[in-house]
């Protein structure tokens, strides 16, 4: 009798700590640990896999960093992310237009994006406090308009810079423009640490990781102020937020103008790291892996953290850069991609489908 | 759904206002179409030729999705699955080499149980979403899509009998990349097909899309159909009056699925080949911006609305690029702005119809607490 | 005993879904059927082609046969109604013959020899498969260009631009 309860207690202890964690993100960690153990069976060098994995998450932690605000707010999921992307490729390009180069470069697309952001932010902010309930389907349609309205202006804005424009032509930007002499790896060759001194190929890219961190920092000390803190009490309780004298649509707003200015920083590291400014329709889709990456963290539709955004990105981009190399050299299936988009969307599924939603 | 005005009460220009704002997005792309069909210049005879097609290779797709609207689920995102089952069944009419229409009624045959079952299974998952069915359909399409290359691309040959070496990969399973429909190309539109002036009217197709607006006439009308539009209205008094809120969802997602499918088997018939992973891809969003052009919007969707829709969107699909070329010398701009547009058009129709269902429900907060004031005010 | 009724209509209604996706899979079996005017060994006989041969499938000319030569029709169903057109010596007068060929259902490529059939032999003497060389399979390969892609490429919604 005694032994069935301790048994039953334990097993409960167990699911508790599963249902902490998520069976999706417990999972996918399986999932992931499988291939790093699998990875030198398979021939796969090891340290050239975690420096791929670190490289993906510098590049784009900063993006999914972008989801938290807007998370925090009771804005939902911010399927409207290439706005900010926007932002960024409008900085990326201006900043090149106007002949900066190396580091100054960088500096100056952060400055020029940053009133982009704020009015495309504003804007965008504006119309989902007249949409409360329905943002999601929303963003993601806003997010493709504006993708697609900017695909027309990248082909009629006045741009000159001849490392920018068609060179035939003389006129429209390149669908992709390379960063060599401007930004590229800027960031990541700051402090770099890069071992293949010592034969192993390992290289950390200091800059772009000490990056990231400073703004992470920066977005939970956010949280714990009074504006932060005011945030968050209007996404898990608007009425009560209301009612204690905070302006839900003002701070909405605040945090639609966060998302979408980190989502425009987030562009630039990534294009930092990439090397390459991919305009026109490349933009359209980045928005699914970084919802799939934070929702993988543990996040859900109306809670975040940052470790959820650190531990969804490594996760994610694990998958993504581990799964191809080591599943082609084990069973020489390239089923990597069908693998990626059934766990990133289907994750997407899994969250819409809990209920977690405050209000409802 | 009836407008409650008062008749008699509204001046005719107000009348005029009133029917403008219901009608904003048909009217601006009568305009639209009106600017670039001159600058297009192309001759009336080929731009009604083009319209007709793609109106019988379409419409079918579109009035797929009247019954989940019907059903308050909004846009049927979802309607890519019942795409993917029937490019499913094209492909096994294509390896068993059944012709023609034969051909067609086959693969449709063989998408009906693929398409109950995925229809089941997003009407499932919707249940668990209710409010937020349109974002979790359209992740579903995404999630399916990857569910589908496994399928096609992976288990087509080892596990799934392909006969034909023909249309296999060289590397000996997954389907290649694009399947051709030769042998039934265009069998339905011509069979029984008219011209006039010029026109080829595609006569066949266009009762089979008739039948369906027949169906979904006949539809509304049954003990179901009511049902699902009492759910539509309001899930809680539906509920309360003892229908079973989420069979209802269910059939009306399984309904909406193989419609699509059909739909989709038609559509394939007339461009006479597909792209085996990419054809499902932007066949739920160009059905619905079209609908959304014809005037519908995510809770009110006609008949009337699909074929105004189809030929006001196909048409300025069609002369878009052209006249985009004949502006600004870079035929680019116009391929852009259709994009644009289809997706502009949506969000539009999605932000109009948030905003009213958010006025309503605020109206309707102001109303009960006004009546609770007033019954406070009594009881004082 | 609804419930009963209901089950036996929804059985019901899959039988005959089956059944009638089987009668397609045989009215409908398409055959593509090369017509031989050639000459045919057969039995220690020897059959000679006519001079020309004209092959009408569905009151349209699908081919003009003379000595050696190969016409292509293709048929649905597994009766193939050709007219023949027939002049046996050079400048000498056309006779018009119309037959049913029977065409087996398993084939897909079937090779008729005419002179053989004409002269009313079995079905295995003019009758054969036409087995495509794998070179010729991967000619077929070339994507057959879509009419409309609807600008579907531009749009990149594939979701591969997402992974990287």
């Amino acid at each position: 009798m005694d032994n069935t309860t301790n048994t039953l207690a334990e097993q409960s202890k167990l699911r508790r700590l599963v249902n902490s964690y998520g069976v999706p993100r417990l999972i996918i960690t399986g999932f992931l640990l499988l291939m790093f153990i699998l990875a030198p069976v398979a021939g796969v060098d090891f340290a050239t896999q975690i420096t791929n994995v670190i490289n993906r998450f510098s590049w784009n932690a900063i993006m999914v960093l972008a989801m938290v605000p807007m998370i925090h707010s009771g804005c939902g999921l911010n399927f409207g992310l290439p706005l900010g992307i926007i932002s960024g490729l409008l900085g990326a390009t201006l900043s090149i237009e106007f002949g900066f180069t190396g580091g100054m470069s960088f500096l100056m697309a952060i400055v020029i994006a940053t009133p982009f952001a704020l009015v495309l932010g504003g804007g965008y902010g504006w119309m989902l406090n007249k949409i409360k309930g329905g943002e999601m389907m929303v963003a993601t349609y806003v997010g493709f308009s504006s993708v697609s309205f900017m695909c027309m202006m990248w082909l009629l804005l006045p741009y000159k810079s001849p490392t920018m424009v068609w060179g035939f032509a003389g006129k429209g930007l390149r669908t992709t423009i390379s960063l060599e002499g401007f930004y590229d790896q800027f960031l990541a060759k700051f402090l770099q640490i890069d071992l293949n001194r010592f034969g192993i190929n390992l290289v950390i890219p200091t800059g772009s990781l000490l990056f990231f961190a400073l703004l992470a920092f920066l977005m939970w000390v956010f949280l714990h102020t009074k504006t932060g803190t005011a945030m968050t009490a209007v996404g898990s309780n608007p009425t009560f937020a209301k009612a204690a004298g905070i302006s839900v649509d003002k701070t909405r707003l605040l945090s639609v103008v966060l998302s979408t200015w980190l989502g425009a920083v987030g562009i630039l590291l990534y294009e930092q790291g990439f090397g390459f400014v991919q305009i026109y329709m490349a933009p359209l889709n980045m928005a699914f892996p970084a919802v799939a990456a934070i929702l993988i963290g543990g996040a859900s539709v109306n809670k975040a953290s940052i470790t959820n955004v650190i531990i969804g990105t490594i996760l994610y981009q694990g998958l993504v850069t581990m799964t191809p190399t080591v599943m082609n050299a084990i069973v020489h299936l390239d089923i990597s991609e069908v693998i990626r988009i059934i766990v990133s969307n289907g994750m997407i599924v899994y969250a819409l489908t809990r209920k977690t939603e405050g209000g409802k | 759904m009836k407008k409650t005005n008062v008749p008699g009460s509204q001046s005719f220009g107000q009348k005029l206002l009133q029917f403008i704002r219901n009608n904003t997005v048909p009217i601006m792309f009568i305009l639209i179409c009106a600017y670039c069909i001159p600058q297009a210049g192309f001759s009336w005879s080929y731009l009604l030729n083009e319209v007709m097609t793609r109106l019988g290779r379409n419409a079918f797709l579109i009035l797929s999705l009247l019954i989940p609207v019907m059903a308050g689920m909004g846009m049927n995102f979802g309607m890519t699955l019942g795409a993917m089952a029937g490019e499913i069944g094209l492909i096994f009419a294509a390896d068993w080499q059944v012709w023609g229409i034969p051909g067609m009624i086959l693969a449709a045959i063989v998408s009906i149980p693929i398409s109950v079952a995925l229809g089941v299974m997003i009407g499932k998952i919707l249940n668990r979403s209710k409010g937020r069915e349109m974002i979790t359909s359209y992740m579903i399409s995404f999630t399916m899509n990857g569910v589908y290359q496994f399928v096609v691309l992976f288990m087509m040959g080892p596990i799934i009998p392909i006969v034909h070496d023909s249309l296999k990969l060289p590397r000996g399973y997954g389907i290649r990349n694009t399947v051709s429909l030769l042998s039934m190309r265009q069998s339905l539109d011509n069979l029984l097909a008219v011209q006039v002036g010029g026109v080829k009217i595609p006569v066949l197709t266009l009762l089979i899309i008739g039948l369906a607006c027949l169906f979904i006439v006949w539809f509304r009308k049954t003990k179901l159909g009511q049902d699902m539009r009492a759910v539509g209205q309001d899930m809680e008094v539906a509920r309360d009056a003892g229908i079973n809120v989420e069979r209802t969802r269910v059939i009306s997602m399984v309904i909406s699925t193989v419609f699509a499918g059909f739909g989709m088997i038609i559509y394939l018939q007339n461009v006479g080949n597909f792209p085996t992973y990419t054809a499902h891809t932007q066949i739920g969003m160009f059905a619905i911006a079209a609908l959304l052009v014809g005037g519908a919007s995510v809770d009110r969707a006609s008949i009337g609305n699909v074929f105004l829709g189809v030929i006001l969107f196909h048409t300025m699909f069609i002369v878009a690029p052209k006249t985009g070329a004949a502006i600004t010398g870079d035929s680019m701009i116009g391929e852009y702005f259709r994009v644009f547009v289809s997706y502009a058009v949506i969000t539009l129709a999605l932000v109009m119809y948030e905003s009213k269902k958010r006025k309503n429900k605020s109206l309707a907060g102001q109303q009960l607490a006004a009546e609770q004031a007033a019954e406070e005010e009594a009881s004082k | 005993m609804k419930a009963k009724r209901r089950l036996l209509f929804q059985i019901l209604a899959v039988v005959l879904l089956v059944a009638i996706g089987y009668t397609m899979t045989i009215i409908g079996r398409g055959h593509t059927i090369y017509l031989d005017s050639k000459t045919l060994e057969y039995d220690g006989q020897t059959y000679k082609p006519a001079y020309k041969t004209v092959v009408y499938v569905d009151g349209q000319q699908v081919a003009k046969l003379y000595d050696k030569e190969r016409g292509v029709a293709t048929c649905i169903g597994q009766t193939l109604t050709v007219t023949l057109e027939i002049t046996q010596q050079k400048g000498g007068t056309e006779e018009v013959y119309a037959y049913n060929i029977p065409v087996p259902r398993k084939m897909d490529n079937v090779i008729i020899n005419l002179p053989g059939f004409l002269a009313g032999l079995p079905e295995e003497a003019y009758l054969s498969e036409f087995i495509p060389s794998p070179d010729e399979v991967a000619a077929d390969e070339t994507d057959v260009p879509s009419d409309d892609d609807f600008g579907m490429e531009d749009m990149g919604m594939g979701d591969e631009s997402a992974a990287q």
